[in-house]
């Protein structure tokens, strides 16, 4: 019988296949998908993968399951350490943290984030803040950005300009990263509902689209015309292996949580 | 300033929240949905304090209570929200939305040097480069400084001394030293960055048994210190409670449900004019109590918790 995935767990093996084995890594805040990646990175093709977790930093935990809030002491079972909240970011203004998650209720071409508000005066929508995005986004030496709403949300989630950058990416109207003195190298991979995306000459280019999704679909759910390569690939499938990992690490679903129902009813091929 | 040598620091949680004047600038410890003071949150309320400014990390509850009652000015963090359990901070977002408390932009790390800075005893740091973001624009916490050594290009960021710390820890002495359950967040910084500190604790207990469970923070540092079990709630304070997920469903679903429901079905029933004791009646019986602290019977019991 065929095995089949959902869009949570698909995103989640793409995100964890942005991890490098030996690389230090920061899941990002308040979010469970990056998380989870980390955690499946470890037990796949990234076994000396250092995690930094936080909220609340925890050096390599292994949680008995995922919560849906991160502050939670959960987190911390079997963590080699608990480090003050500030060794983290210390790691990263050293320029020691080789990737970070960070996601993005607005993402530009560029590869900038808003987590701040979203329109202008009058119609403004208060988003929780960007947490520690706006400096890691500086100091990382690479990060991935992610976002499970780049379909159904009009076009509204990848824009040619996000209304406030609360993450900078690698061009700015106050410049471009080189330009600005940043110790960090930007993001170098978005990872959407929809499609992979890498970066070529400081802007976004398509490169993985997931199973049964078309060029049409991911460009008429953006506001902007990415960068397209002659040749396009599919997004690899998860193994039946990472799946397993996966529904073992987190057995209440919090991944889904991202994820309308609609969504969820997306069905992909597993390897 | 920040030292206070008396080795007598209890007092009543009203006395506790006397501490917090009009006008101050608060650090409150905790952080989303951990461990943060919110007895001594309800207790300020009550009183009535006012044009406070909040500043810190990730919080959510705690924020979004005090932004709903009237209590801040501003609010510097850098996230306000439920995250994917709940979703946005309804009240914090009503507010901000209709102008009615000022929102200065910041970052976790941000933060946390502009409290370095203080507890440093220094004016300022200077950490490697920030720009491109928004937050800066206009900000007068920031600088573009040059290394006096190297001429790098560096930021610096303006120290940042709270009026006063607000913490919840697991265990106090008559003295005041404190012990945390781990995670700490920036409790231990929030206590030497401020001018002055309040506890609250589950338990006041002897000298010996916080020095056997670890002292967080030294009694110098903190200025008062209040007994209030379940002073956290409906947040956790592990080991002896999860956090309670069925309140805060409760909690989000009135603060979406508008400001003059959540002043009538929230503010009003669980907060003013009621006391701590029945504010615990009202939000559960025992059964239900019995749910949060029973988090250590297994994985199971666990996870009944964050499925409630």
């Amino acid at each position: 019988m065929r095995a089949y995935c959902t869009v949570d767990e698909l995103m989640a093996v793409a995100l964890a296949r942005t991890i490098e084995d030996h690389a230090v890594v920061f899941n990002g805040v308040a979010v469970a998908l990056p998380y989870l990646a980390i955690l499946l990175a470890q037990k796949t093709h990234a076994p000396n993968c250092v995690f930094l977790a936080g909220l609340p930093a925890g050096v390599d935990p292994h949680p008995p399951f995922l919560p849906p809030t991160a502050g939670d002491a959960l987190l911390l079972q079997a963590a080699v350490v608990t480090l003050p909240l500030h060794e983290i970011f210390d790691l990263a203004q050293r320029g020691e943290l080789d990737r970070s998650f960070l996601g993005g209720g607005q993402i530009d071409r560029h590869g900038n984030l808003n987590n701040a508000w979203i329109g202008c005066d009058g119609m403004r929508v208060r988003l929780p803040g960007g947490a520690g995005a706006g400096s890691l986004s500086c100091f990382a030496r690479k990060f991935t950005v992610w976002s499970g709403r780049h379909r159904g949300n009009g076009r509204s989630t990848l824009v040619e300009r996000v209304d406030f950058i609360t993450t900078v990416g690698h061009d700015t109207p106050a410049g471009s990263r080189s330009a600005l003195h940043l110790k960090g190298g930007g993001p170098d991979r978005v990872v959407t509902d929809l499609c992979t995306f890498d970066f070529s000459g400081g802007e976004m280019r398509l490169k993985t689209l997931h199973p049964g999704i078309s060029l049409t679909c991911v460009l008429g759910n953006m506001g902007f015309q990415p960068r397209i390569p002659g040749s396009l690939v599919q997004t690899p499938p998860p193994t039946a292996e990472e799946i397993q990992i996966i529904r073992r690490l987190d057995p209440l679903k919090v991944r889904q949580r991202e994820f309308s129902p609609r969504q969820l009813e997306r069905k992909f091929p597993v390897a | 300033m920040g030292v206070c040598s008396g080795r007598d620091k209890v007092v009543s949680l009203r006395e506790a929240a006397q501490v917090i004047r009009d006008g101050d600038t608060i650090a409150v410890g905790g952080a989303l949905s951990a461990r943060q003071p919110l007895a001594l949150i309800r207790e300020m309320i009550r009183q009535g304090r006012k044009d406070l400014a909040s500043v810190g990390g990730a919080h959510g509850v705690d924020v979004d209570l005090l932004v709903a009652a009237g209590l801040l000015k501003s609010v510097q963090h850098s996230y306000v929200g439920f995250e994917n359990d709940f979703g946005l901070a309804p009240n914090y977002r009503r507010v901000c939305q209709e102008g009615g408390v000022e929102i200065l932009e910041t970052d976790c790390n941000v933060i946390l040097q502009r409290l370095r800075a203080a507890s440093f005893g220094v004016p300022f740091l200077p950490m490697p480069r920030i720009a491109g973001i928004d937050l800066l624009e206009g900000n007068p916490a920031f600088r573009v400084v040059a290394c006096p050594f190297t001429g790098e290009t560096l930021t610096a960021v303006r120290a940042l001394r709270p009026d006063v710390a607000l913490i919840h820890g697991l265990k106090g002495d008559r003295a005041g030293n404190v012990h945390l359950p781990h995670p700490h967040f920036m409790d231990g910084l929030l206590a030497t960055a401020a001018a002055r500190t309040v506890v609250t604790v589950e338990e006041i207990v002897a000298e010996e048994e916080v020095r056997r469970l670890g002292v967080s923070i030294p009694h110098y540092l903190v200025t008062a210190l209040a007994e209030r079990p379940f002073g956290a709630h409906p947040t956790s304070c592990y080991p002896a409670y999860a956090y309670d997920r069925r309140h805060l469903a409760e909690y989000v679903r009135l603060a979406k449900a508008g400001k003059e429901t959540f002043q009538r079905d929230y503010l009003d029933a669980y907060v003013n004019s009621v006391t701590e004791e029945d504010y615990l009646r009202r939000v559960g019986d025992g059964e239900h109590f019995a749910r949060l602290t029973g988090w250590k019977d297994g994985v199971a019991a666990w996870q009944e918790v964050f499925a409630e």
